[in-house]
């Protein structure tokens, strides 16, 4: 398979830059804000902000397929060393976990506003906080292969080719 | 007559660099806490942004694309899709102002890798430059829209099913590739120059990461 990619640069990718922490700005900020106007939708009785929070969920589960491809491709050649192992692994299982969460939360959603589009019942409001809970750990783990560990920075791949990591 | 370069290294004092005042309640990272706050307000602030824009753009078309949601089963409101455009921009307006004051305090606190020069062929110093003073313009730029967006929402075209102007969309899809560029800066900030990256500075150190991150 890697034969089939352009050769790997001093960040020890195909292409210029990460691209699994650029598409992720669509699902966290997208999920959390869809989050965050049904929140204030709710409690400011504002129902036209659940029609916003519906199209920015679903845009979130969306993107959160194409985040996994990258973010595939960039693990496998991220070459991870000390506990950033664990960390990868953790930060795979629950990305797929999100991706079934994020679609299993968008049906649900798209169920209820097939019903009534006006509103939408505490169950929803609680699963939404579950859900971004754990899109903020998942925000942190990834967080923490980038700035605590340094994978696909230059300094972090150059010394691993120098066989010092 | 004393030229800037005179004045300069008449002023420039390696041994007292600002920074190292505060260097001991720094971590590795050269940061007070683990992880920097800037580049996760970052995903809030091009995210909101983009997909603003992006349903402004469905909305303004929404004659043309009535027909797909119609065949997907989705029902649809074009007063929905301008929804979207206004409140994540404001959303996104917000949010940003913070974004870019932790930016501010991130630089000021960063320490840059020596001796490197990015891939655009900017050194570090240029860099940050550039992504500051950036940052201040697209927090300009994004506000000025903001506002921009209120006035053809709430007064200019209350009352037309396009909520917004072709010329607003023109300017917002402009915005995605000066977001791009800058967003390249930032990225280039961390993978190249490693600012407020701990393994980076570790390595710098000459620390031994098998040691220094176990």
């Amino acid at each position: 398979m890697l034969e089939l990619l352009p050769p790997l640069n001093d960040h020890n990718l195909p292409w210029m830059d990460t691209i699994h922490p650029i598409v992720v700005h669509f699902v966290i900020a997208m999920a959390l804000i869809g989050f965050v106007f049904d929140l204030i939708g709710v409690l400011w009785r504002r129902p036209a902000l659940f029609e916003v929070s519906f199209w920015n969920l679903l845009f979130a589960t969306g993107a959160i397929f194409v985040a996994i491809i990258f973010g595939q491709v960039e693990a496998g050649l991220a070459a991870p060393y000390g506990a950033a192992r664990n960390i990868l692994d953790l930060h795979t299982t629950i990305g797929w976990s999100l991706a079934g969460v994020l679609s299993l939360l968008t049906a649900w959603r798209y169920v209820l506003r097939n019903r009534d589009p006006e509103a939408l019942p505490i169950s929803f409001l609680g699963a939404g906080t579950l859900v971004s809970a754990l899109i903020v750990v998942q925000v942190v783990l990834g967080d923490k292969l980038i700035w605590t560990y340094g994978l696909h920075t230059v300094k972090v791949v150059a010394a691993m080719r120098e066989g010092l990591i | 007559m004393t030229t800037a370069a005179e004045l300069l290294a008449l002023a420039y004092q390696p041994e007292s660099v600002p920074l190292e005042q505060i260097a001991s309640d720094l971590g590795a990272n050269g940061l007070p806490y683990a992880l920097p706050i800037h580049p996760n307000l970052v995903h809030l602030t091009i995210g909101l942004f983009v997909i603003a824009i992006a349903f402004d753009v469905v909305g303004a078309l929404y004659p043309l694309e009535k027909r797909l949601f119609r065949f997907l089963a989705l029902p649809i409101t074009r007063g929905g899709f301008h929804d979207v455009g206004w409140y994540n921009l404001l959303a996104c307006c917000l949010v940003t102002f913070v974004t870019v004051a932790s930016g501010f305090y991130e630089m000021l606190t960063a320490v840059p890798l020596p001796g490197v020069v990015s891939t655009f062929g900017l050194g570090s110093m240029t860099t940050m430059l550039w992504h500051g003073v950036g940052g201040v313009a697209l927090l300009t730029i994004i506000t000025g829209m903001t506002v921009w967006r209120g006035f053809q929402r709430y007064r200019w075209r209350r009352d037309m099913g396009r909520q917004v102007q072709w010329l607003y969309l023109l300017v917002g899809v402009a915005m995605f590739a000066l977001l791009g560029l800058h967003g390249t800066l930032g990225a280039q900030l961390a993978a190249e120059f490693g600012v407020h990256i701990a393994a980076d500075q570790l390595l710098q150190a000459g620390a031994d990461l098998h040691v220094a991150l176990p």
